[in-house]
């Protein structure tokens, strides 16, 4: 934008032009003439944009913005005039050709030109794109001296402009002479159209010159204000849903909206400027730009902070680099303790490196010790992983032990009352642990050991040398005490057949229990006894409301009454300080818990969930488990927690640069002093985040570093240390933080800040907080380019950020947040939220933002090949639009399947699928494989979109259309606050009010309020319903779903 | 408490599972074992069978092929028993992991080893079973010469060396030191007695330049 102020003084030919051109967008002269000088220089720069014009035109095609932008853009001509007419009759030769686009046939005008052209397209949304590159070949190519030419052409229009809407209208001959066909066409009865369709697209075009190769964001605020006004609302077209507050319906077409149907997108900007940065599978930052000053900061409003998942599972390939300094010891900076990377810096021949994160000065150990090549570089490189990649892991020497690397240790306490018999939970749990022995990571060290209560606590001796387990009866749950010192606890490989014969008879042993109560907190307490030596890996199975002993809990129940108010949230913490205490003494003692509920009735998550929550640990929950439904997923799920590399007693910490720290940290883990997380058992399925802040007023510094380091034990028994380094550069502008943002680590971060807000107020309040952060967000994005009084109403965000309100959005209508008391029960919200506290980003988003695929197609088509799995696969947006009544749809979310019977569907297909009853209730029908081609076909798509993530097991639930529409219109009806159309009328008000120079809206907010909810139902319509099918309760669920097994 | 130590370099090899539920302060006993490794490795020749008092537990180490195999029990357990002890793991650790010891890079290179440990502990844990009682009254493993001392002293060793070391040091700096100061006193009474001598001649020089200067 800067330079475009010079051009009109000077009109030096050179890219500026172009920029100038931009910012005139407002009036049709001020685009020919910047065009001129630049047209020679601006051939490279021309040719780079040719591609992006079209993605541009896309969205100002939107018609309501423009009209609203009319009034506004009076005001910005008038300025304009002055500037771009004088000179243009000063110079004739160079300026004229600006008036007539043909001027711009030279390189330049390829640019130019389309402009022109695609003002009158415009109005027919699609073509623009298209008639681009055709109008660049049309003009007489290369020629600087052409504009003398088009001159002539020009001189009409000039007289006309001061008076803008004539002019227009006159234009139009003067032009139709050189490019008739453009100007023809759009020959638009009301001028106003013309001019509006001209700001949006030109503005495009000049952006793209100009400022290809810098930020477009970034410059504008500093721009003269013609120029600024142009390129500005050509940035917003072209990112903006054009919605004007009063009139929502024609201005949000909620098609246009941007939909995350990629998936998760990393930015990867971030990774070309930095390439020995880690991998952002396993470090996000909000935003790879960090702001350096506390204003920049406050003004940014997102969180700023990162997103850590420490074990992310690589591709093949890409495994860490396991790297054993032996005798020299591992390399760390004196002062600040940081891991050698690939950012330190050797000095003094190689004799000294500087540490990247506290710039201090160390010595390079002897052993350690390369001379320097000419260009300051160790000349061992090459085999020095640590120096060239961003993830590493070194072996841990002595000093980082306490004590002998653990062995995989797992015990197991499980319910046996009548409900858990019932409920066939134990023959499943029996049977995965069985089948999963040979796999359990550690061999030949792993320890294992069990033990069952109900109203007493069962111990189980399983010494090697005996051949059946000897079970022991404690009744005494006031005062535990483990009455076996040591077989309680065994080798697996050694007790391999006791453990077998266990797991074998655990079924028929309590099949006629009808003890109904539960002792599980002495129960809890027994296995602390007799795992605190080792530590290790807990796993609960609890079925029922603990009634007896320590930390019994009451049926404290989901009470309509007390939501909407201040005691609402004591629901969702634990209510006997027993949890949080005992939780302590685990993280203490390295025991990771993993909680695995399956009642059906209220088991109080928000109490057992804490012990997950700060042991490093996880929450299943399946609610009113069957095992003839149900078992399926518990025995993948099982078997994954069991299996998977798991790393043990863990702690992490996470380094920064100076004058900048990390203020609080989110997720499944406990604090152990300010800034070590304290980890039991960690695994690839777990993430954190932390947010930052800053602790000098300024950054004086260029760049700063992030060092994420994993202390921990594998399987194998070896003790060793994960680094993940990543850099960052400082920014002093907004523009840039916006623009570098990651909405995938955003989004993960006002997930949990908002589940946290949930425990200490009410979700009304953690859904306002979040809503009004994106709101203020946007809002501070809109103060920083809308000096613009053109832009008026609009909805302006950043490319980067273009998911942002649809995810927030789902956010406020997932599960731990949405609605009020009847929307979730309370356990599964609590369950729900101890679940997105660690989930990875990509995971959360997908839960977020869920898939749907139509299949019927493909199944279809006769023979299809098996490999084409990747272009049947094609996401389709969540609006109501995508489902054909005559198609078959999975819907996947990560965590289950829904596949949606169109109403209309033949019934071939369902016969094929469901076998003979087909036409029966879906809810009662489960999916199993038939002797067909079409149900292999299906099955083998449900089993391939399972292998592409395998940490939760999607079971499938059928849907028919009717029962669907139950769902939609339930959540239509739904007037929460936090349905889309208040939550996006809510935004766009707030926009409007901040923007005062914006026009008046002339509708009264109750009119807004109506015609929003009207367009906005459309848009949340699947998008947010189907993200919250569970939000049925589980009658409901019954009467409408139905699973099947695979 | 039992580990199994690399001699040349302390580095620790294996130890058992933990198993201090009945210690007090086993870290503190941790130490010890840790800083008789290092005596150990810094080559202060010991027998290669010891046992060393400390608090109401005896360490019992012997050495064999460079590796170190101390298991800590009660004053009270058979000596006799101990050593036995040690000897079976010795044995076993050889036949398993005998050719790796060398070129073990990490510590805990032999974790696995601690079921075996475990085991064997388990073993020789109660005196009063028949195999042990057999194993006592064999009076074919002689160990009334295994030398007895006690911790203080034997961490001790490495410490006088030390505080010898330290203050031979301390001696020539401060040798250095007076040296420099004698020097420094030297020149000063030099020059307090021939100031006065230097000031006269000055001032009787300055009066002949005056004189010869004013006539």
């Amino acid at each position: 934008m800067r330079p475009s102020s010079t051009p009109f003084a000077s009109a030096p030919p050179t890219v500026r032009p172009f920029s100038s051109s931009g910012p005139v967008a407002g009036s049709e002269s001020s685009n020919f003439r910047p065009t001129p000088p630049g047209a020679p220089s601006t051939l490279t720069p021309f040719s780079a944009v040719g591609p992006s014009p079209p993605s541009r035109f896309i969205d100002p095609s939107v018609p309501s913005p423009s009209v609203k932008s009319v009034p506004p853009s009076g005001v910005p001509y008038q300025r304009f005039p002055t500037p771009p007419f004088p000179s243009a009759a000063q110079t004739p030769p160079n300026r004229a050709p600006p008036v007539g686009q043909p001027p711009f046939q030279p390189p330049a005008s390829h640019v130019s030109v389309p402009p022109p052209s695609f003002r009158p397209q415009t109005q027919v949304p699609p073509v623009p794109m298209g008639s681009l590159p055709q109008n660049a070949n049309f003009p007489e190519p290369p020629s600087d001296p052409s504009l003398s030419g088009p001159r002539p052409n020009f001189q009409p229009p000039f007289p006309g402009y001061p008076s803008k809407q004539p002019a227009v209208s006159q234009a139009p001959s003067p032009f139709s002479a050189q490019q008739g066909s453009f100007m023809a066409p759009p020959a638009p009865p009301s001028p106003f159209p013309i001019q509006q369709v001209s700001y949006g697209p030109p503005p495009p075009v000049a952006n793209n010159l100009g400022y290809q190769s810098r930020d477009q964001m970034q410059h504008p605020g500093s721009a003269p204000p013609i120029g600024g006004v142009q390129s500005l609302t050509e940035d917003f077209s072209s990112l903006s849903v054009a919605s004007m507050p009063g009139s929502i319906e024609p201005g949000l077409d909620y098609r246009t909206l941007p939909r995350p149907l990629d998936g998760d997108e990393v930015p990867s900007s971030f990774l070309e400027m930095y390439p020995m940065n880690c991998d952002p599978r396993y470090l996000r930052l909000s935003t790879s730009a960090i702001p350096n000053s506390q204003s920049l900061v406050s003004r940014w409003h997102l969180p700023l902070g990162a997103v850590v998942c420490p074990l992310a599972e690589a591709p093949e390939g890409e495994e860490v680099p396991v790297i054993n300094f032996a005798s020299t010891g591992i390399i760390r900076c004196r002062r600040c303790r940081t891991y050698v990377n690939p950012y330190v810096t050797f000095t003094d021949a190689g004799r000294k490196w500087r540490c990247n994160i506290c710039s201090l000065l160390n010595d390079v150990p002897g052993e350690y010790f390369a001379n320097l090549d000419a260009t300051g570089r160790r000349v061992d490189l090459d085999q020095r992983p640590e120096l060239i990649k961003g993830s590493v892991e070194f072996v841990a020497s002595t000093e980082y032990m306490v004590r002998p690397p653990m062995p995989p240790l797992y015990f197991f306490l499980i319910d046996v009352s009548i409900s858990a018999v019932r409920s066939g939970m134990i023959g499943v749990v029996a049977q995965t642990i069985r089948s999963c022995l040979d796999e359990l990571p550690g061999f030949p060290r792993t320890q294992i050991g069990f033990i069952t209560y109900d109203s007493t606590i069962h111990f189980y001796n399983m010494k090697s040398s005996l051949t059946q387990p000897q079970m022991m009866v404690v009744s005494d749950l006031d005062d535990i005490f483990v009455p076996l010192p040591d077989d309680l606890l065994v080798n697996l490989s050694e007790s391999r057949n006791v453990v077998e014969t266990f797991l074998d008879s655990l079924p028929s042993m309590f099949q006629d229990n009808v003890n109904v109560e539960s002792a599980f907190g002495s129960a809890l307490k027994a296995a602390f006894l007799v795992m605190s030596q080792l530590g290790g890996k807990l796993l609960i199975f609890q079925n029922s409301l603990p009634s007896l002993g320590v930390g019994r809990l009451k049926l404290r129940g989901d009470d309509l009454r007390v939501y909407g108010t201040d005691k609402e949230h004591i629901l969702r913490i634990p209510e006997d300080p027993f949890y949080k205490q005992m939780a302590a003494d685990l993280t203490k003692y390295q025991i990771g818990v993993n909680v695995y509920a399956f009642s059906d009735k209220y088991t109080d998550i928000a109490s057992l969930g804490t012990l997950a929550k700060y042991t490093g640990g996880q929450v299943y929950y399946y609610p009113s488990f069957q095992s003839d439904i149900h078992g399926e997923k518990l025995r993948h799920e099982l078997a994954r927690d069991l299996t998977r590399e798991t790393a043990w007693e863990a702690v992490m910490r996470i380094r920064c640069g100076k004058g900048i720290r990390f203020s609080s940290y989110h997720g499944n883990f406990m604090l152990r002093s300010t800034d070590l997380l304290a980890l039991p058992a960690v695994d690839c399925d777990k993430a954190y985040a932390m947010q930052l802040s800053l602790e000098e007023t300024l950054l004086t510094t260029q760049t700063v570093y992030f060092q994420v380091a994993l202390l921990y034990t594998a399987s194998c028994g070896e003790r060793r240390i994960r680094v993940h380094t990543a850099a960052a550069p400082v920014v002093t502008d907004l523009g840039e933080m916006y623009r570098q943002a990651d909405t995938g680590a955003i989004v993960s971060l006002f997930c949990r800040l908002a589940i946290e807000k949930t425990l200490t107020s009410k979700l009304e309040d953690a859904r306002n907080s979040l809503q009004l952060r994106i709101v203020k967000a946007l809002r501070e994005y809109r103060n920083l380019y809308a000096v613009q009084h053109r832009l008026g109403a609009r909805l302006i965000y950043p490319e980067s950020l273009k998911f942002l309100c649809l995810y927030g959005l789902a956010l406020s209508k997932s599960v731990p947040l949405k609605g009020g008391y009847a929307d979730a029960q309370l356990d599964e919200r609590c369950a729900a939220g101890f679940t997105m506290m660690a989930l990875p980003v990509k995971k959360l988003l997908k839960l977020l933002y869920p898939s749907l695929t139509r299949i019927d197609e493909y199944l279809l088509k006769p023979s299809a090949p098996a490999d084409d799995f990747k272009n049947i696969m094609k996401r389709l947006p969540l609006v109501a639009e995508s489902l054909d009544s005559r198609g078959l749809y999975i819907y996947d979310d990560g965590f289950r399947f829904v596949i949606w019977f169109g109403r209309m569907l033949s019934p071939d297909i369902a016969k094929n699928l469901l076998g003979p009853d087909f036409a029966a209730e879906l809810s009662r029908v489960s999916l199993t494989e038939q002797d067909n081609e079409m149900s292999r076909r299906l099955m083998k798509i449900l089993k391939k979109l399972r292998e592409s993530d395998p940490s939760y097991y999607q079971l499938p639930y059928l849907v028919r259309q009717d029962g669907w529409y139950h769902w939609l219109c339930r959540l239509d009806n739904a007037n929460t606050p936090t349905s889309p159309a208040k939550l996006m009328i809510y935004r766009s008000s707030l926009l409007n009010v901040v923007n005062s120079s914006a026009p008046a809206d002339e509708s009264s907010p109750g009119v807004k309020t109506t015609t929003g909810k009207k367009g906005f139902a459309r848009l949340g319509l699947l998008s947010m319903v189907v993200a919250s099918i569970s939000c049925l309760d589980v009658g409901q669920r019954q009467k409408t779903l139905k699973t099947g097994s695979a | 408490m039992t580990m199994i130590a690399r001699v040349t370099d302390g580095l620790p090899l294996a130890e058992g599972l933990d198993d201090g539920r009945d210690l007090a302060d086993a870290e503190m006993y941790k130490q010890q074992v840790k800083a008789l490794f290092k005596n150990l490795s810094k080559g202060h020749n010991e027998a290669s069978r010891m046992s060393i008092e400390t608090g109401p537990y005896v360490f019992h180490y012997i050495i064999e092929g460079r590796v170190c195999y101390l298991t800590m029990c009660d004053r009270a357990y058979p000596k006799k028993l101990a050593f036995q002890y040690l000897e079976d793991l010795k044995n076993e650790f050889e036949r398993v992991n005998g050719a790796q010891i060398e070129t073990a890079a990490r510590p805990y290179a032999f974790i696995k080893f601690d079921t075996f440990i475990q085991k064997t502990k388990k073993l020789y844990l109660d005196t009063r079973t028949q195999r042990n009682i057999a194993k006592l009254n064999d009076e074919l493993y002689e160990v009334h010469q295994i030398m007895t001392r006690n911790v203080q002293e034997v961490l001790g060793v490495g410490e006088k060396l030390d505080q010898v070391s330290q203050m031979s040091s301390r001696l020539t700096s401060e040798s250095h030191i007076y040296a420099d100061k004698a020097r420094d006193l030297n020149r000063q009474a030099l020059i307090r007695k021939w100031a006065p001598v230097a000031i006269v001649l000055g001032v009787v020089f300055l009066l002949f330049w005056v004189k010869t200067k004013l006539w």
